[in-house]
């Protein structure tokens, strides 16, 4: 026996040598994906925007706010954003506390209409929303036979509180449901009317969750590319101002300027929602009480009707956007019809498949399916590798920050939530500025749309991977070590299985968000590498609407077709607990 | 010296915070050894150490002569179970038995016989298809107790393996755990706060408090000689008077008691510990002619509890509350209860004796 080697102080750590150096490399691998990947653009951007010939220089942001007309692009901005973010907050609130708080019927059917909006690239609610309120809408032109439309802000505001709903009501419905019913019972217990109940009890405990909600709709809107860029009409807002100015006007200092300017107010919304959502978990009680005493008929009917009208809007929306890929022209024409499905062509081709469908067919079925259905062929492809490679990456950046918790972990996570804080568009522009160079073989490839939609949505996946990791008690990993199983064993054979539900729901994700995604891709596309959703935009700038809603419409086909494979797969719907930003 | 285990100066900081501070023991082979303290004591720390999953700050663990603290968990071959069972709810029973053998890459048949094997130690080879959160607490962790023991480790873990359990099932499942341990002569290392639970099972128990060893030794000796009045209060019930000594009489300020130890400073400051079946408890007429008549004192009935073969009373004694237990046959004839005027004796060579100073009461 070796008495010395006893009295070492500082003994080395003895856990797991082999099992230290795959988590290091695997974070190592990690954040060099995140830096290279996210970082770097946007220091790119920033250097672009603060340096002129290489000398620090602040002439952009001078020619920035002292021309009215791009200058107007952030105050229109900001004010969209802070009316869509009070008329969302609000509705949602109320629509959630009709969910949890009250005991309608059909809370299910509510629940799931106001997930659709989740479903359909955030463009939809402005194709419908021209649809029905445009210079040839349904309602405008064709009942009212108004000139008056919805070009502009206000439609901006309504198409964007649509799109956002769905997003607030995912955490406000978390935080209701969360607070203690009983504090609301003792309070009407003490005498308390249902108001004064309601303003003093039920408000400010769900007050973090409130303005956390509000926080996120800030965010999706200003940072929204998709809703203004078809229904804004002249109206420009910040995120189609960098597009303007890059692809219209080729000025990539001015698109880098105003990017710097989006990430501010971006960067802050974020910061207080992560800094709210903290702050909310803290008033979250373990006592929770998910019984409800039957709500008196009044306020039953009451929700029931209210909950009613924004589920309506949205199925109007979908049904619009469907009906009228279908028809032959909208409003005038309601003949059927499938021509719009075929689609101009814009010189789409995707590798295999067109190799494939032109060698099969021929005729005008060769250049439909082959060549005008190839970038529906590639956003499949690309979604299918971005919910493989996405759902894999942040399931192992969760397993490390969570369960593995080495040194350096914590600067893991915070890369890992950082993308939510980066709009689309300003990744899209720095990836542009950061990776268009020859030496960059995946620029100009499906490659470097797959690594951006994986990268721009990595928030969400990495905190639902931590969310499910932490049901997993730890002794079950010890177990399997103590049982002699190395850490390639238990990760496959224990951790792995049991975050499939999670892993199956991350996948459904990261797809649609590939199928949907356009603000930052748009910058990615090139002549050969086309996607569906780009698709809408250019099919609806070339006027050919119907076109670009039979587009939309196929999107929203396959996400569902995808939803509901992942729900056989796993039985249980993957909508849940799923929203487009954390 | 064989395949024992040895801790030797073994110390555990968190930052500041001394978990676990230089403890000595050694453990024989096939040898049952339960750590008993109160929670937040070390006692999992040190059990973690051994296991490796926790690193050592100072001093080592050693087993079959060789320093093991920079061993990883997989090479130990110590098996565990753990309070929450573990048992991976995506396998079966049987397939939980046989992880550990699969990974050690065994022929099919040798897995299959052990895990019949295993399965007939615990009496659950009718559920071996089932998966963990289709069986009741107790079976659950029956089946984590043989899915540690399958692949035959050196040494079995067990961290409070039936807290989690409801009273009845946690005492036949002790003696179910002690049955296997004579049976298979394992070494056995069993973390409990339960004092009861580890008077009845281990060869020898070691209590701890604030990351140290109070008393490592024999059940009937810890409960029958506690060396420090923390241990005579954390196993089993005691109770205690504060007092002066002079003599071989204590001073407790309201009255005094003759004890059979003398003294050798006066006026030293002692705690007394009685334990509550040794104090006799009697009516007025039927009292013993022999006692030590100073150690006679009256009280009062407060609260009878019927525990089964015994009964504990407790009896108000001058404002202090005293626990007594006698048995059923004598409650029955002296026929003492509730808020009967009655005389306790306390016998001086029951008395334990412990110096004011190293208590922490």
């Amino acid at each position: 026996m070796n008495r010395t080697e006893t009295l070492s102080g500082a003994s080395t750590p003895s856990i797991l040598e082999s099992d230290r150096l795959i988590t290091w490399v695997t974070m190592s691998f990690l954040m060099v994906i995140l830096v290279f990947f996210l970082l770097y653009p946007v220091y790119d951007i920033c250097k672009l925007s603060f340096f002129r010939e290489g000398a620090f220089s602040l002439r952009n942001y001078a020619s920035y706010f002292t021309n009215p007309r791009i200058f107007r692009s952030l105050t229109n901005s900001l004010y969209v954003s802070i009316v869509t973010t009070v008329i969302t907050t609000v509705l949602a609130f109320f629509f959630a506390y009709g969910l949890t708080r009250t005991t309608i019927p059909m809370k299910g059917i509510f629940y799931t209409i106001s997930t659709f909006p989740l479903i359909a690239p955030s463009i939809i609610q402005g194709l419908a929303l021209i649809l029905l309120f445009g210079r040839n809408g349904l309602i405008t032109r064709y009942f009212l036979q108004t000139t008056w439309n919805i070009y502009g802000a206000t439609g901006i505001v309504v198409a964007e509180c649509l799109y956002c709903f769905p997003n607030a009501l995912f955490i406000l419905v978390t935080t209701l449901s969360a607070v203690d019913t009983r504090l609301d019972e003792a309070a009407q217990s003490l005498g308390a009317s249902a108001l004064k109940t309601f303003y003093k009890v039920t408000l400010p405990s769900a007050k973090y969750g409130i303005a956390s909600a509000a926080a996120l709709v800030f965010n999706l809107t200003i940072t929204d590319f998709g809703v203004p860029v078809v229904i804004g009409g002249n109206y420009s807002v910040l995120a189609t101002e960098i597009y303007q100015q890059v692809i219209g006007m080729q000025r990539f200092d001015l698109g880098a300027t105003i990017s710097v300017i989006l990430l501010i107010p971006s960067v802050g919304a974020f910061l207080l929602n992560y800094y709210l959502t903290k702050k909310s978990y803290s008033l979250i009680s373990g006592q929770a009480r998910p019984f409800l005493q039957p709500s008196r008929p009044f306020k039953k009917w009451g929700f029931m009707i209210y909950c009613w009208i924004p589920c309506l809007f949205i199925l109007t929306i979908f049904a619009s956007v469907f009906l009228a890929s279908f028809v032959k022209t909208w409003p005038y024409d309601f003949s059927l019809t499938f021509k719009h499905f075929n689609f101009p062509s814009l010189g789409g081709y995707g590798p295999l498949w067109t190799r494939f469908w032109s060698s099969v067919l021929t005729g005008e079925w060769q250049s439909l399916i082959a060549y005008k259905f190839a970038p529906i062929w590639n956003s499949f492809w690309v979604a299918i590798l971005v919910a493989l490679g996405g759902a894999t990456l942040t399931l192992l950046s969760g397993y490390i920050i969570e369960k593995k918790k080495p040194e350096g972990a914590q600067i893991l996570y915070t890369l890992s939530v950082l993308p939510a804080a980066i709009p689309g568009t300003v990744l899209g522009l720095g990836y542009i500025l950061a990776f268009n160079k020859p030496y960059f073989l995946i620029y100009g490839t499906f490659w470097i749309i797959i690594i951006n939609v994986i990268i721009a949505n990595f928030t969400l996946g990495v905190l639902a991977s931590i969310a499910n990791l932490k049901q997993i008690d730890k002794s079950i990993e010890e177990a399997a070590v103590s049982l002699g199983a190395n850490p390639i064993t238990t990760f496959t054979r224990v951790v792995f299985p049991l975050t499939r539900t999670a892993f199956f729901s991350n996948m459904t994700f990261f797809f649609m968000r590939a199928m949907t995604t356009i603000s930052a891709v748009i910058f990615l596309i090139s002549a050969k590498v086309k996607l569906a959703a780009i698709e809408i935009i250019f099919l609806d700038i070339d006027g050919r609407t119907a076109s670009a809603n039979a587009m939309c419409t196929i999107i929203i086909v396959i996400v569902v077709g995808m939803l509901l494979v992942m729900r056989l797969i796993t039985g249980k719907s993957a909508l849940k607990g799923m929203s487009a930003s954390a | 010296m064989g395949r024992n285990l040895r801790l030797e100066n073994l110390t555990k900081k968190f930052g500041m915070l001394t978990a676990v501070d230089h403890v000595n023991l050694e453990v024989e082979e096939g040898e049952f050894i339960c750590f008993l303290g109160p929670s937040g004591c070390g006692k999992t720390t040190i059990l973690r150490m051994i296991t490796g999953f926790e690193t050592v700050t100072e001093g080592s663990v050693i087993f079959g002569g060789k320093v093991i603290n920079n061993l990883i968990p997989q090479k130990r071959e110590f098996g565990i179970v753990f309070q929450s069972y573990a048992l991976f709810p995506n396998m079966t029973v049987e397939e939980n038995i046989a992880f550990g053998l699969k990974v050690r890459k065994m022929p099919k048949k040798a897995i299959s016989d052990r895990v019949d094997q295993m399965l007939d130690l615990i009496g659950l080879r009718d559920w071996r298809a089932l998966y963990p959160p289709q069986l009741s607490g107790g079976q659950q962790q029956r089946v984590a107790l043989v899915r540690a023991l399958a692949p035959d480790p050196q040494v079995l873990l067990l961290d409070e393996p039936l807290s989690a359990l409801d009273a009845k099932i946690r005492v036949r499942l002790r003696a179910e755990v002690k049955r296997l341990q004579q049976e298979l002569k394992k070494t056995m290392i069993y973390v409990t706060h339960d004092q009861e639970e580890a008077l009845s099972i281990a060869d020898r128990v070691v209590v701890m408090e604030k990351g140290e060893f109070r008393q490592v030794g024999k059940p009937i000796d810890i409960y029958k000689h506690p060396s420090s009045s923390f241990v005579a209060d954390f196993v089993g019930t005691s109770n205690f008077f504060k007092g002066s000594r002079i003599g071989n009489l204590v001073n407790t300020g309201k009255r005094e008691f003759r004890i059979s130890q003398e003294g050798t400073s006066p006026g030293e400051e002692v705690f007394l510990a009685i334990r509550p079946e040794k104090i006799e408890v009697f009516k007025d007429k039927e009292r013993p002619g022999d006692v030590e008549s100073s150690n006679v004192v009256p009280g009062r009935i407060d609260v009878v509890i019927f525990l089964g073969a015994a009964v504990r009373l407790v009896i108000n004694v001058d404002g202090d509350e005293v626990i007594s237990d006698v048995i059923e046959k004598a409650f029955e004839q002296r026929r003492l209860g509730t808020g009967e005027e009655v005389f306790l004796y306390f016998p001086p060579e029951a008395f334990l004796v412990y110096p004011a100073s190293e208590a922490s009461r």
